[in-house]
């Protein structure tokens, strides 16, 4: 029961991983808290859907995030480069503005009822993990989680893109002054972080359902990830969403009645210690 | 504003109020435009948060729903009169909110719009999940008494007279809101949303102004969720729900927060829009997005500011308001 129970958390954990490092690259180059970063998550796995349902998953789970890329990168340049200047607040507005758009787009195309992706054929099995079955497309998601994660602190840390980013978001005007092209480098990480937001919506598909209301509740689990973790560290949202996977899961069978507001009470009582978040140095 | 000016103003909107009830005949309208008067007081308080601490909120619904539970939890208890079920609602939610105030009014801009979101969450996820309490997500209904402060109740949820209670409300929380911003209270809270740091060296306390300027906007979203549950005699856990804060804010911006009557326009606005777009009204969603970007995009301080720039014509070009901006707003 509890192996199961830990698994579950750690898949959960590592779909917010996905959505999360999205989200934290965005305000890390923008300083743009993207609402509709959970909308666009569900675009994904709509996109995902169409794409699986014409030929099959695999190519979806490459082509939803390059649809999903090039709208981010459109987003960028006609969204969050002319509004650079303005404060952050307004900014956050326009994405809650985006959001209310692709949620309306999606019911329109896809519909209200709830549609099904099936998990590919290949990973139809199940694992045994000390005694208990477990599906090997969840392990797959957990691999594809740290992948993500590995793959994103090694780009950072060793290329030399990494080292533009990183030094763009601590100070853009210096790193622009030094030769980097910062709109184009801002406009492929939006891009990578819509790219991804897309990624954690098609790897969700076969697991979770697909309904207009797939949103909210992975922006606002999300939200708690950020927040708790610290925003723009990318660090903290991966230990975050790993917790906040695992205080979801077993709460649900240990908790019961607490569960819904557990991750809010943990938020709370993080920030009353620690405002910015326990890996967090700005806001 | 001059005490003349306010009190004419005052009286002047009470009379078109009374006006538009005695010659609207249409009980559909009446009520239309009540709605749309209550979500305006709810606007002014999302409102007041915006214009005083520079704060976005994405939670208020919080305060509209809970206080519509709080008094039909009370009423259904029958431990007090419907009227000391009201006083005890507003001055509980007043009281609730400095407490949660204290707390996340320490949060630094975009983290407290996420904040409010994941507390107001935590609400509607507890009201939708106590069905023994609260009737779970079928709602409640408020078992209001024949008559409430004298007036009774048939006479009080006619569609004209609910539209005057709604439309006086809202006047009335403006006056109070103007004069109240007038004392050193106003200037105490711009010093702090302008630069918290320097107020803080000139030797203001700047956690406690936050805190009360975040309890007062929660106490105008209460009386509008009273005002609701009045006029519904109903309310569930929708009116917790995150969506309906991000109407009130979308609201705030379209109206403009600049002037403290602005979000009430946008309230208005947003009520007849919705009904004019009636044919079209399966993309509200996306209709209202659309004009949300544009707003915030083309005119910051909303309808509102739009008004202000025709009326006042290049006056207000030489006055530059104290508003907040990129480099004011703490980030």
């Amino acid at each position: 029961m509890l192996t199961i129970n830990l698994f579950n958390g750690l898949t959960y954990g590592a779909l917010l991983i996905v959505m999360c490092s999205g989200l934290a690259l965005i305000y890390g180059l923008r300083r743009v808290v993207n609402f509709a970063h959970g909308s666009l998550y569900m675009l994904g796995a709509y996109i995902g859907y169409s794409i699986a349902g014409a030929s099959n998953f695999w190519v979806a789970l490459v082509g939803a995030p390059l649809v999903m890329a090039s709208l981010g990168v459109l987003l960028d340049r006609y969204g969050f480069r002319l509004l650079q200047d303005r404060d952050p607040l307004t900014v956050v507005l326009v994405t809650f503005g985006l959001l209310l758009v692709i949620e309306d787009f999606v019911q329109t195309v896809w519909g209200k009822s709830n549609l099904s992706v099936q998990a590919p054929a290949a990973l139809n099995f199940s694992v045994d993990l000390w005694g208990t079955p477990v599906p090997a497309y969840r392990i797959a998601v957990i691999a594809v989680g740290l992948a993500v994660a590995l793959g994103l602190s090694l780009w950072l840390r060793y290329s030399k893109v990494g080292l533009f980013v990183r030094a763009s978001s601590t100070d853009p005007t210096t790193t622009a002054m030094q030769g980097v092209n910062t709109d184009a480098l801002s406009a492929g990480v939006v891009g990578l972080g819509t790219a991804l937001a897309g990624l954690a919506g098609v790897v969700a598909a076969p697991f979770l359902s697909l309904s207009p209301s797939m949103s909210s509740d992975v922006i606002i689990d999300s939200f708690v990830v950020v927040v708790v973790g610290g925003l723009g560290s990318l660090a903290g949202a991966f230990v975050a969403a790993l917790v906040l996977g695992m205080v979801q899961s077993l709460g649900a069978v240990y908790l019961p009645d607490e569960s819904a507001v557990l991750p809010f009470a943990i938020m709370v009582g993080i920030l009353i210690w620690k405002p910015a978040g326990f890996a967090g140095s700005r806001t | 504003m001059s005490i003349q000016k306010i009190s004419l103003t005052t009286v002047g909107a009470l009379a078109l109020g009374a006006a538009v009830m005695s010659f609207v005949s249409s009980g559909t309208v009446l009520s239309l435009l009540t709605q749309a008067t209550i979500y305006a007081v709810f606007a002014i308080g999302v409102g007041l948060l915006l214009r005083q601490n520079g704060m976005v909120s994405f939670g208020h619904a919080l305060f509209f729903g809970s206080s519509g539970y709080a008094v039909g939890l009370l009423l259904q208890a029958k431990a007090v009169p419907a009227e000391m079920a009201i006083v005890l609602t507003l001055a509980g939610l007043l009281l609730v909110a400095f407490a949660i105030g204290l707390v996340i009014v320490r949060v630094p801009g975009v983290s407290f719009g996420m904040l409010t979101l994941a507390v107001g969450q935590m609400f509607f996820l507890t009201a939708s999940r106590s069905r023994g309490l609260t009737g779970g997500a079928d709602g409640m209904n408020i078992e209001w008494p024949s008559s409430l402060f004298g007036v009774s109740m048939s006479v009080l949820t006619r569609p004209s007279s609910m539209f005057m209670l709604s439309w006086g409300t809202l006047v009335i929380v403006i006056l109070l809101l103007t004069l109240l911003l007038a004392t050193r209270f106003g200037s105490i809270t711009e010093a702090v949303r302008d630069n918290e740091e320097r107020a803080r060296f000139i030797g203001i306390r700047t956690l406690l102004p936050r805190a009360a300027v975040y309890a007062l906007s929660a106490l105008v979203t209460g009386v509008a969720g009273l005002l609701s549950a009045l006029n519904t005699g109903f309310v569930s856990p929708e009116s917790l729900h995150w969506s309906l804060s991000g109407v009130a804010l979308m609201m705030v911006v379209v109206g403009g927060y600049k002037a403290l009557w602005g979000p009430a326009l946008g309230a208005v606005v947003y009520f007849l829009a919705k009904d004019v777009l009636g044919d079209y009204a399966s993309h509200w969603m996306a209709i209202f997005g659309v004009a949300l970007i544009a707003v915030i995009v083309f005119s910051p301080s909303g309808i509102a500011g739009i008004l202000d720039r025709l009326l006042l014509g290049r006056r207000l070009a030489h006055k530059p308001h104290a508003v907040p901006t990129a480099a004011t707003v703490r980030h």
